[in-house]
């Protein structure tokens, strides 16, 4: 068979996944660059080009930039604390333990539970004067509606429903490890600390660095729980915006698509800055052998 | 060779599979509109039979969009009802919840699906009007085919737009004071009427509350169509000038009126604001934790099926404030889409939205109040152990929803923005009233 055809075949293969992925992400993506160029009229239909007029007033948007620090203040805590918690219960649910299957289950349920059914059992949770929470701590914090809490719990209900599927990945990671490397250490007397700091650690820092690479990009775009848990009239929406929830309400709420598409534009740049620097300093820790 | 023919054909069907599930993507999608009264019916007739529109007796199927579920049995029934008349035309009525619907007719008007007849609010009619998305009924007006003048309350002129009729009136709505009566007769308190003022209403509040065990007399809620709205007017403020010109959030009066409900809050006669934000205030007045709440008719049929407050609570008339009682009145109205593919049938069917017999199966049912003149009253005896006519009583001398201009949907979903940071306590009233007005006249002056 010749090369052309070779090519032809390869093409044919991925144009299923290819064709998906230029209709559905990357052509949007591209028209919300030339959108945010416009002022848009009714429904869009009427469009006149305004240059930079929306990156403009984005920038000069105090709110704005403090919808910019509430989510990498979000980031910040999120990824950070999925990554300690996925690997904790991931070495925990890698040792040989009676009803193992149930407990990776277990872990694994918040991942398959729907958002907004969980976020309306996190809502009862947090109530200030019925919620469960504060009867355990024996407080009355207003979990959701206190500026102060609010970013917390949002943390606690990201971090709870990312675990399971990155705890997932980081143990296919674990198990990829060879035995025969902790059989030496064990020889060599290592104890438990030692081998997970000196071998497990090292060997899973390509899992740790893609789980990273993932869960920072969607720590950014941090939009449902704010919806769900928080919502339009609560005193400390302003405290907890993220840059996608002001995105959906200037396009969906005040129907100002073009000022949206500015703000989903500066994201994009900002995750692949992000991204890339993930990607340059991995050289630093990450170990491939 | 492993890549020999066989593979090619797979490869090549794979291709035809993936177009054809893009395609049916695509053919979906506009299923949710226009296309989906095409005549279902006519399945097994032939293709050329629908296309000789000319033809009287063309079987059609129209889209009824709606908001309001409690409201689907009702619309369903008059829907019924009109096939049986019209036994070509079949009307399926769609609900799409409040807090989609406008994203959803957003998208669908300038793709040109708009379902063929749908409830238009008159916070959303210009936007949808003057991008010409209507079917303007002037001409049947004309004709003398509908008469605006069967509607009460002046409803037929809120859909007008450079003179041109766009709707016709379905239902209106007014607020009322919901009160418990169990928490009244647990006090010795008597029951609120219409001597009431809002120094009565904030001094029964105190003497209702029991904070201790979360029992509150009144639920001070921001909100405002069935809030602040109603006080302001009491008090002799507005929300926007009777031009239309300016914001009445900074006149005096309104802050006042801002201020008082605010304080209850701070008398504990009322929940806080965050609790309201962790339980709906009405849902609080459904689990009997509330005294009283200000709330629109519409809820009537949702706060009566609640079992814990069925039969110990009532409707009475707002409070009367400084100056007059204040209360909000809003009129639905139903309109066709211009771009629909089946008019003539449409139209028939807004006409017979409009009718007095469909009205009167609105009133029955106790779906809303109807439009329609002297057909009320079926829909007050439609829950005769409730009070409901004070909502007939107060449309007299209500204002309308302060709509009707391109300006209010852009500065309405940021006044509850402002006033949550009020309401929460992290500015004052005042201030929180005077960033609202000047957010107003900033969009009404965007908007001219």
């Amino acid at each position: 068979m010749n090369s052309k055809s070779r090519y032809v075949w390869a093409y044919a293969m991925i144009a299923p996944t290819l064709l998906g992925t230029v209709l559905f992400w990357s052509w949007p993506a591209v028209y919300s660059i030339y959108l945010s160029f416009l002022k848009s009229e009714n429904f869009g239909l009427v469009n006149h080009w305004v240059g930079f007029a929306n990156y403009e007033r984005l920038f000069q948007d105090p709110e704005f930039w403090r919808n910019l620090r509430n989510t990498l203040y979000y980031a910040v805590l999120f990824v950070p604390l999925t990554l300690v918690f996925s690997t904790f219960f991931a070495v925990l649910l890698n040792a040989k333990i009676r009803g193992l299957s149930a407990y990776r289950v277990f872990f694994f349920l918040p991942q398959v539970t729907m958002p907004a059914a969980a976020a309306m059992v996190w809502v009862v949770l947090f109530a200030q004067d019925y919620g469960f929470i504060n009867y355990v701590l024996g407080t009355h914090v207003a979990w959701i509606s206190d500026t102060r809490f609010a970013m917390f719990a949002l943390v606690i209900v990201g971090v709870w429903g990312a675990i399971g599927l990155n705890m997932l990945l980081i143990l296919a990671g674990l198990q990829g490890i060879p035995r025969v490397l902790y059989e030496a250490a064990e020889i060599d007397g290592a104890v438990r600390f030692r081998k997970f700091r000196y071998i497990t650690l090292p060997l899973l820092t390509p899992t740790l660095f893609f789980t990273s690479v993932v869960l920072m990009i969607g720590a950014t775009q941090i939009f449902d729980s704010i919806y769900l848990l928080i919502g339009k009239t609560n005193v400390a929406l302003p405290a907890v915006r993220s840059l996608v929830y002001a995105y959906y309400q200037n396009a969906f709420v005040y129907y100002d698509q073009n000022y949206a598409a500015a703000i989903v534009d500066v994201l994009l740049v900002i995750n692949l800055i992000l991204t890339g620097l993930q990607f340059a300093f991995q050289k630093k820790w990450v170990i491939y052998d | 060779m492993a890549f020999g023919k066989k593979t090619w054909i797979s490869a090549l069907s794979l291709l035809v599979v993936t177009a054809l599930a893009l395609t049916g993507c695509g053919g979906s999608q506009s299923n949710d509109g226009s296309e989906a009264s095409s005549p279902d019916g006519s399945k097994g007739a032939s293709a050329p039979a629908s296309q000789a529109s000319d033809k009287p007796k063309e079987n059609v199927t129209l889209t009824y969009t709606i908001w309001d579920q409690l409201q689907q049995p009702a619309m369903e029934a008059i829907a019924k009802e009109f096939t049986a008349e019209n036994p070509n035309i079949k009307v399926k009525v769609e609900v799409i919840p409040w807090g989609d619907y406008w994203t959803k007719m957003s998208a669908a008007a300038p793709a040109g699906t708009l379902p063929d007849v749908f409830w238009m609010h008159s916070g959303q009619f210009v936007k949808y009007a003057s991008g010409k998305f209507l079917e303007p009924i002037t001409g049947k007006v004309q004709a003398g085919e509908i008469d605006l003048n069967d509607y009460a309350a002046n409803l037929g002129s809120i859909y007008t737009l450079d003179s041109q009729n766009y709707a016709i009136p379905k239902d209106f709505d007014t607020i009322g004071l919901a009160y418990n009566k169990e928490l009244f007769d647990q006090a010795g308190v008597p029951y609120p009427d219409d001597t009431w003022d809002y120094a009565k209403l904030a001094q029964v509040a105190k003497q209702l509350s029991q904070p201790d065990k979360g029992i509150y007399g009144f639920a001070a809620k921001m909100d405002t169509q069935t809030g602040y709205w109603n006080d302001m007017l009491a008090n002799g403020g507005s929300i926007v000038t009777a031009d239309g010109s300016k914001s009445g959030y900074d006149d005096p009066a309104s802050i006042e009126a801002l201020k008082a409900r605010y304080q209850m809050i701070l008398d504990k006669a009322s929940p806080t604001h965050q609790q309201m934000t962790d339980t709906d205030s009405t849902e609080m007045f459904k689990s009997g934790k509330i005294a009283m709440i200000f709330e629109g008719d519409w809820r009537t049929t949702d706060i009566d099926g609640s079992d814990i407050i069925k039969g110990k609570w009532n409707w009475a008339p707002l409070p009367k404030g400084k100056s007059k009682r204040g209360n909000i009145i809003n009129g639905l109205g139903n309109v066709m889409s211009a771009s629909g593919k089946h008019k003539d049938e449409a139209w028939q069917f807004l006409k017979f939205l409009g009718s007095k017999r469909a009205a009167e199966i609105t009133a029955q049912m106790g779906a809303a109040i109807p439009a329609f003149k002297d057909t009320q009253a079926a829909w007050v005896q439609s829950k005769p152990h409730l009070n409901l006519k004070v909502f007939i009583d107060q449309a007299a001398d209500a204002a309308p929803y302060p709509a009707g201009s391109k300006a209010y949907p852009v500065w309405f979903p940021k006044e509850a923005e402002i006033m949550a940071q009020a309401w929460g306590g992290k500015i004052s009233i005042e201030d929180g009233a005077k960033q609202v007005a000047a957010m107003m006249n900033q969009a009404i002056a965007d908007n001219k």
